[in-house]
């Protein structure tokens, strides 16, 4: 069954927030170890879209499954799949970079051991002599490293990244981008939203192109190759669906 | 993973965050502040009581001596009557703020004596001194709605609300934790400086159990309210605004609305009318004929009826006579004051309970024995005393026994626990 190789699958998904619709019927699905961005501009409902596979919004309309499973059926289950990056995802500034991961963790009831702590610190690049200041001090970029440590750290199977690479600097992305791709060798499912079109070309196995609460157009990278930076471009800027 | 995880979790989150800590430490201020207040008070209270005892011996001493006949003994003595307070007393001071816990009486109509202090109709105090009750009933209800209103809001303020939702996997994940540790600290930062006072008052254990119980419930009461109403609402200052509406009305404008009823509804006799009542009464006695007093008087103490012939222009058994038909007199007015009192006082106790700080308070001084009831058992000592003293000297007087100074050392003492039940 085809269905069994998917992580997560909009269908017809419609959300209505504050009296305005902001999913219009929108489908997608993302498979195993695949990467897939969401591209639009601001507003287009990307956060949305993620908040609904967490099962933070109500639908007025379709499904949104995790692992096949409708997440309104069993949202506790959606939740502990997916390690989830907030849009400008704020940790606890009163807390330096270790204890903000041991009480997030925590919070996911898993202990986190220090040695894994620190690996993944190392993997996000956080310098050494910052991970005992507290997140005050940090830069946003530093911030955001320790938030993406934080999601790599869950182990779960899916990652709702919500502009993972705000903030970073265009080294840092380079090495987000990479980051990326060995989780997604690992087996990782990753659904990234970002309005950079440039870098979600880079990572992304496919793309959605997301427009005032429609799905306006799909690219996929061939075999072996990346998805042409140039006609996502084109189909981005134009007001035209693709 | 241990089942206590989660809460050291919660702990030590909560142990960094300094504005929390800020109010656990201002708490606990506010309460040592109550506590060693009332306990200043009491201990004041206390050597007034000692050095009014140490003077009562001293005046009983030198009217023994001085006076040459029964009537002259009984007329320049004075006697102290007090009402100790109790050892909780400190935590809830109550009516012995307003009312009066010691008198020195004489042997003369004696409702006026107990209601002198009452003739100024004092403005009831509404909220009192800063004793423990005060501030357990309403500084701790805003300490808690300063710490819980935005126990979600700042977290959605920070952009971590739904990263904490989804990380725990729970919807109600850490919210319900975090109040009851938030509240938690709290109340031991209340209680603590209490148990200390209660320990250093000798204060029974019971006592000492009961207080915090009841501040626990009233506690569980207020952190119940914010948490429900913050999570209801998204704007803190929504939140905020709404549990202050709630302070105000079940701490202020309900507590004063009742009074206001139940004052309406149960009318009160001025406690000047009884003042003014009895005096009348005595004046009038001088011109009124002798037979009319002693009339009066036999008919409440018929074991005096023989001797109750009036023969000289003044003899003190007709001058004591008219005394206490003055108290008779005024007898009416004064059980319809106590009565009604009582009366307003339980209505109060019903109404309470719509209003959980005066709830708390009344608790508080029903164990601190500073309530209306202990106040009345020790009018009622009083009475009892006076009666006492009347029984002594009626007994002198009217068979006209000799005097003899060595008797008067018989004269009744006085002893705060004589009306306890
Ligand atoms: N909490 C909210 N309540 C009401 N409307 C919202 C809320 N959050 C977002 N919206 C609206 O939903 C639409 C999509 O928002 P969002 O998914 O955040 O867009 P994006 O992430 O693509 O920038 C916007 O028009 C926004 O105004
Ligand atoms: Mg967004």
């Amino acid at each position: 069954m085809l269905s069994n190789r998917l992580r997560l699958q909009a269908e017809e998904l419609r959300v209505i927030r504050g009296g305005k619709e902001v999913l219009k019927g929108i489908t997608f699905a993302v498979a195993i170890g695949e990467v897939y961005g969401l591209l639009g501009g601001n507003g287009a409902g990307k956060s949305t879209t993620l908040l609904t596979f967490l099962g933070f919004l109500d639908l007025a309309g379709g499904n949104a499954r995790v692992n096949d499973a409708l997440v309104s059926e069993d949202v506790v289950a959606a939740r502990r799949s997916i390690a989830y990056l907030p849009e400008s995802a704020s940790l606890y500034e009163h807390l330096n970079a270790r204890e903000n991961l041991r009480y997030f963790l925590g919070l996911a009831g898993s202990a986190g051991d220090d040695e894994s702590m620190e690996a993944a610190l190392d993997r996000v690049a956080l310098p050494a002599e910052a991970r005992d200041r507290r997140l005050a001090d940090y830069s946003k970029g530093m911030r955001q490293k320790v938030a993406i440590a934080l999601a790599i750290l869950r182990n779960t199977d899916t990652l709702l990244l919500d502009e993972p690479t705000s903030g970073l600097d265009p080294t840092a992305i380079d090495e987000f981008h990479d980051l990326v791709r060995t989780l997604a060798d690992d087996g990782k499912t990753v659904l990234m939203v970002t309005h950079d079109v440039y870098g979600a070309c880079q990572v992304a196995d496919r793309i959605g192109l997301l427009r005032d609460g429609r799905l306006v157009g799909e690219f996929s990278a061939p075999a072996g190759g990346r998805i042409d930076t140039e006609a996502v471009h084109r189909a981005f800027s134009s007001r035209e669906a693709v | 993973m241990s089942g206590f995880a989660p809460v050291f979790r919660e702990a030590g989150l909560l142990k960094r965050d300094r504005a929390f800590i800020g109010w656990v430490v201002l708490t606990l201020l506010l309460s040592v502040v109550s506590v060693v207040g009332g306990i200043a008070e009491v201990s004041k209270q206390r050597e007034t009581i000692a050095r009014l005892i140490e003077g009562d011996r001293e005046d009983r001493l030198e009217a023994r001596a001085k006076q040459g006949d029964w009537g002259g003994a009984a007329y320049y003595s004075f006697h102290l009557t007090y009402d100790p307070p109790s050892n909780f007393a400190f935590a809830a001071l109550g009516t012995r703020d307003q009312e009066p816990w010691k008198h020195r009486i004489r042997m003369l109509a004696l409702e006026g004596q107990i209601y002198e202090r009452d003739a100024g109709n004092p403005v009831l105090a509404l909220t009192g001194r800063f004793d423990f009750a005060f501030f357990a009933a309403f500084v701790l209800p805003l300490v808690l709605i300063a710490v819980l209103h935005d126990l979600q809001a700042s977290e959605r303020g920070a952009g971590r609300h739904e990263l904490l939702i989804a990380t725990s996997g729970i919807s109600s994940s850490p919210w319900r934790l975090r109040a009851w540790l938030k509240a938690g600290a709290v109340f031991i930062a209340a209680a603590l400086p209490l148990l200390v006072g209660c320990i250093v008052s000798g204060t029974s254990m019971t006592r000492s159990l009961m207080a915090p119980a009841i501040l626990c419930g009233y506690l569980a009461f207020w952190s119940f309210v914010s948490y429900r109403i913050a999570r209801r609402e998204r704007n803190p200052s929504v939140i905020l605004a709404t549990l202050l509406g709630v302070w105000v009305m079940v701490g202020v404008v309900g507590p004063a609305a009742g009074k206001l009823v139940i004052d309406h509804q149960v009318p009160v006799p001025q406690g000047a009318d009884i003042l003014m009542t009895q005096r009348e009464a005595v004046n009038d006695a001088w011109d009124l004929p002798k037979e009319v007093t002693m009339d009066a008087f036999v008919a409440r103490h018929p074991e005096w009826s023989q001797y109750a012939a009036v023969d000289r222009p003044f003899e003190w058994k007709w001058y004591y006579a008219f005394q206490q038909v003055g108290d008779q007199k005024a007898e009416p007015l004064s059980l319809a004051y106590r009565e009604s009192r009582l009366h307003r006082d339980r209505l109060a106790g019903w109404f309470a309970w719509l209003t959980p700080p005066a709830l708390l308070q009344r608790s508080l001084q029903r164990i601190a024995d500073t309530d209306l009831r202990a106040h009345m058992e020790y009018e009622a000592n009083v009475r009892l005393f006076h009666g006492q003293l009347r029984e002594f000297y009626y007994g002198k007087l009217f068979p006209d026994a000799p005097f003899d100074t060595d008797a008067l050392g018989g004269l009744p003492e006085f002893d705060p626990g004589m009306a306890a039940p």
